[in-house]
C-alpha cells in the first residue's frame, strides 16, 4: 500500500465537504434536487475511508506496513519539525476502524432522517468534516496534527449544535458549548508548547522516550500532562466540564449520536490512551484521572436518575460510562479502557439513533426516581439542578468577564476612541429616509478616502497629503513631463545642427576637423 | 530535463506569436484560442519540467545551462540557464501570461496584434530570467520594451500615449546607466566575456570605490524597473492606463525583473552592497511608507494597487538590503507573493472596471449580493496583500521582518507601520466595494465568467497553498539563498 493512501483516509471526507460546499455556492446541489448527489458524495467518501482503514488493518496485521508513515514535512526549522505523518498501531487503527464504521452508519441513517430538511446539504457537509477530523485525530502521529483535527471536530460540532440557527436557544447553546471546549484547547496548546520546549518533540510515540532520555523532572511532565488532561476532560465532558454536553443535544439526532454518544465524547479518552507511556511515568496524574473519573461517574449517575427526557438520560449515562473509562485509565488498565470505549461507542450510537422511535415503541411509563433518592431531599434537589455546575461557572467566569468588559468598554469609549478616532460611517445609511434620499440623489455620501480620524488618523492624513504633493509636483510633473520637455528641447537643437550639417561648408569643416583629430 | 527543454520553453511563446501572425485577422476566436493554447502549454511545460525534471544544481549552481558562442570578438554568447530563483520567476511569468490571456476576453480592437505582442513579450521576459550572459540579458531586457510600448500605446486608456512614452523613456534612461556599468565591468574582466561568471570574477578585482560607482549605475537601471523611490514615476501612470491584462504583467512580472537584476548585482558587487547597505534600507523603508500612504490616499482603484506595488517591492528591497539568509529568503518569497497578489488584484479590478466603466472607489458599493464571486476573490486578494497569516504574503513579510531585525533592529517598526497602512486601505476598499447602501447602477454588474473564475482560482489557490505550505518554494530557492549569503559575507 503506498504511503499517500493513508492520507486519503481523512482526506476523502474532507474532499466531500469541499465538494458539497463548492456545489452549494455554485448552486448545483441546492434544494431537494441536490439531496441525492449530496448523500452519495458523503456516504461514498466515508465508505471508501472505511474500506481503506480495513485494508490498512489487514496490512498491519500481516505486517507489511510500517508503524509510522510520513507523507510530507509541513514546517521545519533548525530545532523543530512538524510533519504530516500517521501512526498505525493497534490503538490508532482500532479507533480509526470504529470512527469510520460508525461514521458510515450514521451517514447512511441521516440520508432518510433528514430528507426534506432545510439544511440538508449543510448537515452532510459538516458531518463529512467531522468524520475527516475524527479520522485525523485517530491517525495523526503528532500533537499539532491532532490539534488541528481536534479544532475541526470542535468547529463542526459547534456548527451542528447551531443547526437551526434561527432559534435563539440553539445558537446560545452552541456558543456555550464551544467556549467550554476552548478551555480545553488552551490546555492542549499549552501541552504542545511545553512538550516542544521541555521534551523537544511532539511525536506521540517519542514523548515518553524523550522524557527518559533528557531526564525531565516529574513536575515538568506533570504540567505537560495536565495540559493534555484539561483538553481531554473538556472534550469528553468530564468533571468539571459536564455542563456543556447536555446543551449540545440541540443539534439533529444523528449528529448527537455520533458526536456526543459515540465518537467525540471518547476523543478525550483516546488522547489519554495515546499518552499511556508518558502517563505511566507520572503516577500522580493517574491518581487525579481516577478521582475525576469517579466524581464524574457518580455525578452522572445521580443526575441521570432524575432526567425526564430520553436524550438527556442517555447523555448522563454516557458520561457515567466515560467516567468509568477514566477510572480504568487511572488504574493503568489501558486495554480494558479501550475495549470499554469500543463497545460503549457501538452500543450508544445504536441507542441514540433509536431515541426518536423509543417514544412510539415503549408504552409503559418511565421508571420513577428511586425511593432512597427522594428521601434525601438535598441530594434530590442537587441532582435536579445538575449540581449547579452551570450557575457556578456563570458566577465564576461569565459574570466577572461581563463586568470587566463593561469597564473596559467605558475606558475604550472615553479615552481610546478619542485618541484613535472612531471608524466613520461614510458610506453607510442609517435610516430608510436616508436611503430614499440617497436613491433620489438628494443625499450625497461623503467619501472618506484619504481622510483619517483621531490623533493617529490625522497624523497619517497629514503625512499622506505631504507625500501626495511631493509625488504630484516633483515626481509625476517635473520628472515625467519635464523629461519629455527636455527631450523636445534637445530635439529642436539637434534639428538645427542637422540643418547646418546639410550645408556643404559645414560638412567640409567637420571632415577637416576629423582629419585633424585622426592625424 | 535536457537543455533543449530550456530552448523549447523560451521559444514556444514566440512560435505561438508567429503562428498568430500568419492567421487571418478575421478569425478572432481562433486567434484567441491559439493564444490560450500556447500560453497554457508554456505554463504546463514549465510546471512539468520542475515536477519531473532533475533539479540538482551543478558546479555553477545551475540546474541546467546551454551556451552557444555568439560573437567571440565582442565576447558575447547565447548562454542560458536556470536555477531555483530564475526558474521560480519563469513559472511566475508563464502563469501570469496565461492569466492575462484568459482575462483578455473583452479585447475587441485588433486582437491579432494584441495576442501576438503578448506572446512575444512572454519570450522576452523568460529570456531575461534565463540569460546567463549580461549582453544577452541586456538584449532581452530591452526587447521587453517593444511589445509593452505598443500594448499600452494602442490598447490603453485615455492617457495612453503619455503613459507608454513615459514608461519607455524611464526604462531607457535607466538602461543607459546599466549599460555603462556593464561595459566598465566588461573592461575590468580579463576573460573577455560577458558571461555572468566571468564578469563576477572580474568584479572581484575592483576596489570598493569603483564597485560603489558601478553599483549605483546598476541600481538606477534596475531601480527604475523595480521601482525604487524616487524612480517610480512611470508606474502609476502606466499601470492605470494599460489595459487590465497588461497591468497584471506590468505589476506581476516586469517589476520582478528589476528585483532579479538587483539580486544578481548584489551578489556580483558585495563590497558595494555592504557600503550602500544603509542607503538601500532607507530607500526601502521610504518606498514602503510612501507607497502605502499614497495608495491609502487614492480613490482610483488601479492607481491604489499601483502604489501598493511600490510598497510591496519596497519589502523586497528591504529583504535584499539586510544581506542575510532570512532577508533574502523573504525578498525572493515576496517577489513570488507579489506576483500572485498583484496579478490577482489587477486582474479582478480590471474585469470590474470593464463592467462598470469607473475606477473611482466612491462609485462602487453593495457588490456583495450582485457579484459574490468577485467579492470572494477580491477579499482574499486584499487580505493576502495585507500579509495575513495563511496567505503567501505572510511568509514573505515574516522572513523579511526577521532578517531585517537581525540587521537593523528596531528600524523594522517602520515595516510594521507599512503593513498597518496596507491593512487600512485593504479593508477600506473591501468595505467600499462590497458593503454600503445599494446602488442602482451596481445592480446589473455581471459576475465572473467561467474562464475568469478559472484564472482567478489558480491565483487564489496559489496564494493560499503557498501561505500554508511554503516548503516547496523554500526548497527551490534554498540554493540561491546559500549562494547569496556566501557571496555577500566576504566583507573584511
Amino acid at each position: 500500500m503506498p504511503n499517500w493512501s493513508i492520507a486519503l483516509i481523512p482526506l476523502l471526507p474532507l474532499l466531500a465537504t469541499l465538494w458539497i460546499a463548492v456545489g452549494f455556492s455554485f448552486g448545483w446541489n441546492r434544494a431537494e434536487k441536490g439531496e441525492k448527489e449530496t448523500a452519495y458524495v458523503a456516504s461514498i467518501s466515508i465508505l471508501l475511508s472505511f474500506l481503506l482503514v480495513l485494508g490498512v488493518d489487514v496490512s498491519v496485521f500481516l505486517e507489511s506496513v510500517q508503524n509510522r508513515v510520513q507523507v510530507a514535512t509541513w514546517l521545519s526549522t533548525a530545532d523543530y519539525q512538524i510533519t504530516i505523518a500517521f501512526i498505525l498501531d493497534q490503538l490508532s487503527l482500532t479507533m480509526a476502524t470504529l470512527v469510520s464504521f460508525i461514521g458510515l452508519l450514521v451517514t447512511r441513517f441521516s440520508i432518510n432522517y433528514l430528507h426534506r430538511e432545510a439544511g440538508y446539504q449543510r448537515f452532510f457537509m459538516l458531518l463529512s468534516l467531522f468524520n475527516a477530523a475524527m479520522l485525523l485525530i485517530a491517525l495523526s502521529a503528532n500533537a499539532v496534527l491532532t490539534f488541528i483535527a481536534w479544532e475541526l471536530a470542535g468547529v463542526s460540532s459547534f456548527l451542528l449544535i447551531a443547526y437551526s440557527w434561527h432559534r435563539d436557544i440553539a445558537t446560545h447553546n452552541a456558543i456555550r458549548a464551544f467556549i467550554s471546549n476552548r478551555i480545553g484547547d488552551a490546555g492542549f496548546l499549552l501541552g504542545i508548547a511545553l512538550a516542544f520546549f521541555w521534551l523537544g518533540t511532539i511525536e506521540w510515540t517519542e514523548l515518553a522516550s524523550a522524557a527518559k532520555e533528557k531526564d525531565v523532572s516529574e513536575i515538568f511532565l506533570s504540567i505537560i500532562l495536565l495540559g493534555f488532561l484539561l483538553a481531554a476532560l473538556a472534550k469528553s465532558a468530564q468533571f468539571p466540564f459536564c455542563a456543556w454536553i447536555t446543551r449540545a443535544l440541540e443539534g439533529p439526532t444523528p449528529s448527537s449520536a455520533i458526536f456526543y454518544g459515540a465518537i467525540m465524547v471518547h476523543a478525550g479518552v483516546y488522547l489519554l490512551l495515546r499518552l499511556q507511556p508518558l502517563l505511566e511515568q507520572v503516577p500522580t496524574i493517574m491518581v487525579i484521572i481516577m478521582i475525576i473519573g469517579l466524581i464524574t461517574a457518580s455525578y452522572a449517575y445521580l443526575v441521570g436518575l432524575v432526567q425526564t427526557d430520553v436524550k438527556s438520560s442517555f447523555m448522563f449515562s454516557t458520561l457515567a460510562q466515560v467516567g468509568l473509562m477514566l477510572v480504568w485509565i487511572g488504574n493503568a488498565w489501558f486495554s480494558l479502557a479501550l475495549i470499554h470505549l469500543v463497545l460503549h461507542a457501538i452500543w450508544r450510537s445504536y441507542q441514540f439513533l433509536h431515541a426518536p422511535s423509543f417514544m412510539q415503541q415503549i408504552n409503559r411509563p418511565a421508571r420513577p426516581v428511586p425511593k432512597w433518592l427522594t428521601k434525601q431531599s438535598w441530594l434530590y434537589n442537587a441532582a435536579l439542578q445538575r449540581f449547579w455546575l452551570d450557575s457556578i461557572s456563570d458566577w465564576l467566569f461569565t459574570n466577572p468577564t461581563t463586568t470587566i468588559a463593561r469597564e473596559v468598554q467605558i475606558f475604550d469609549e472615553q479615552i481610546v476612541d478619542r485618541l484613535t478616532g472612531t471608524q466613520s460611517h461614510a458610506n453607510m445609511l442609517s435610516s430608510l429616509s436616508h436611503w430614499e434620499a440617497h436613491q433620489q440623489g438628494r443625499l450625497i455620501l461623503k467619501t472618506e478616502i484619504g481622510t483619517g480620524s483621531g490623533l493617529f488618523g490625522s497624523f497619517i492624513q497629514g503625512l499622506a497629503a505631504a507625500f501626495y504633493w511631493f509625488e504630484e509636483h516633483l515626481i509625476l510633473k517635473s520628472s515625467g513631463e519635464g523629461l519629455l520637455k527636455l527631450i523636445r528641447h534637445l530635439g529642436k537643437h539637434m534639428q538645427s545642427i542637422d540643418r547646418l550639417l546639410t550645408q556643404p561648408r559645414y560638412l567640409l569643416l567637420l571632415i577637416m576637423a576629423t582629419f585633424v583629430v585622426v592625424l | 530535463m535536457l537543455y533543449s527543454s530550456l530552448l523549447v520553453l523560451l521559444f514556444l511563446p514566440l512560435f505561438g506569436a508567429i503562428l498568430i501572425a500568419i492567421l487571418p485577422s478575421k478569425q478572432v476566436r481562433l486567434i484567441r484560442a491559439t493564444a490560450i493554447v500556447f500560453s497554457g502549454l508554456s505554463l504546463l511545460l514549465s510546471i512539468y519540467f520542475i515536477t519531473f525534471g532533475d533539479i540538482t544544481p551543478n558546479d555553477k549552481g545551475l540546474w541546467l545551462s546551454y551556451t552557444q558562442e555568439w560573437n567571440s570578438r565582442l565576447g558575447t554568447s547565447f548562454s542560458i540557464g536556470v536555477d531555483g530563483l530564475s526558474y521560480a520567476m519563469v513559472i511566475l511569468t508563464t502563469l501570469l501570461v496565461w492569466v492575462a490571456v484568459m482575462a483578455s476576453g473583452s479585447i475587441k480592437k485588433h486582437p491579432k496584434g494584441y495576442y501576438l505582442l503578448i506572446l512575444g513579450l512572454e519570450t522576452a521576459i523568460i529570456g531575461v530570467f534565463m540569460a546567463r550572459d549580461w549582453a544577452l540579458f541586456y538584449v532581452f531586457w530591452e526587447f521587453t520594451l517593444i511589445p509593452l510600448f505598443f500594448l499600452i500605446d494602442r490598447w490603453g486608456d485615455r492617457d495612453r500615449q503619455t503613459a507608454s512614452l513615459k514608461f519607455v523613456l524611464y526604462t531607457m534612461g535607466g538602461s543607459v546607466f546599466m549599460l555603462l556599468s556593464l561595459l566598465v565591468l566588461f573592461d575590468a574582466t580579463p576573460a573577455h566575456s560577458f558571461s555572468f561568471e566571468a564578469i563576477a570574477q572580474g568584479a572581484k578585482s575592483l576596489d570598493e570605490s569603483e564597485q560603489v560607482l558601478l553599483f549605483f549605475g546598476l541600481l538606477i537601471g534596475f531601480g527604475v524597473k523595480m521601482p525604487i523611490f524616487p524612480l517610480h514615476g512611470w508606474l502609476p501612470l502606466a499601470d492605470v492606463e494599460a489595459p487590465g491584462p497588461i497591468s497584471i504583467l506590468l505589476s506581476g512580472i516586469l517589476l520582478k525583473m528589476g528585483a532579479y537584476g538587483l539580486i544578481q548585482t548584489t551578489m556580483m558587487l558585495p563590497l558595494a552592497a555592504h557600503a550602500l547597505q544603509s542607503l538601500l534600507v532607507i530607500l526601502a523603508l521610504i518606498a514602503i511608507i510612501y507607497g502605502g500612504l499614497l495608495a491609502w490616499k487614492q480613490s482610483d482603484l488601479k492607481k491604489m494597487i499601483a502604489y501598493s506595488s511600490i510598497a510591496h517591492m519596497g519589502v523586497v528591497l528591504l529583504g535584499i538590503s539586510s544581506l542575510n539568509s532570512s532577508g533574502i529568503t523573504g525578498a525572493i518569497y515576496q517577489m513570488i507573493a507579489h506576483g500572485f497578489v498583484a496579478g490577482a488584484l489587477f486582474m479582478l479590478i480590471g474585469l470590474l472596471y470593464e463592467r462598470t466603466d469607473t475606477k473611482d472607489i466612491n462609485d462602487y458599493g453593495s457588490l456583495l449580493y450582485t457579484t459574490p464571486k468577485f467579492a470572494f476573490f477580491i477579499i482574499i486578494g486584499f487580505i493576502a496583500g495585507t500579509g495575513l497569516p495563511g496567505t503567501v504574503g505572510f511568509i514573505a513579510e515574516l522572513h523579511v521582518m526577521i532578517g531585517g531585525f537581525e540587521q537593523w533592529g528596531w528600524l523594522m517598526a517602520f515595516l510594521g507601520f507599512g503593513i498597518l497602512i496596507t491593512a487600512a486601505y485593504g479593508i477600506r476598499t473591501i468595505k467600499y466595494l462590497f458593503t454600503g447602501p445599494e446602488k442602482m447602477e451596481m445592480q446589473a454588474v455581471q459576475d465572473l465568467r467561467p474562464t475568469e473564475v478559472l484564472a482567478a482560482t489558480v491565483l487564489i489557490v496559489g496564494i493560499l497553498v503557498f501561505g500554508f505550505y511554503p516548503t516547496p518554494i523554500l526548497d527551490m530557492i534554498s540554493h540561491n539563498v546559500d549562494q547569496f549569503v556566501q557571496l555577500t559575507q566576504i566583507k573584511g
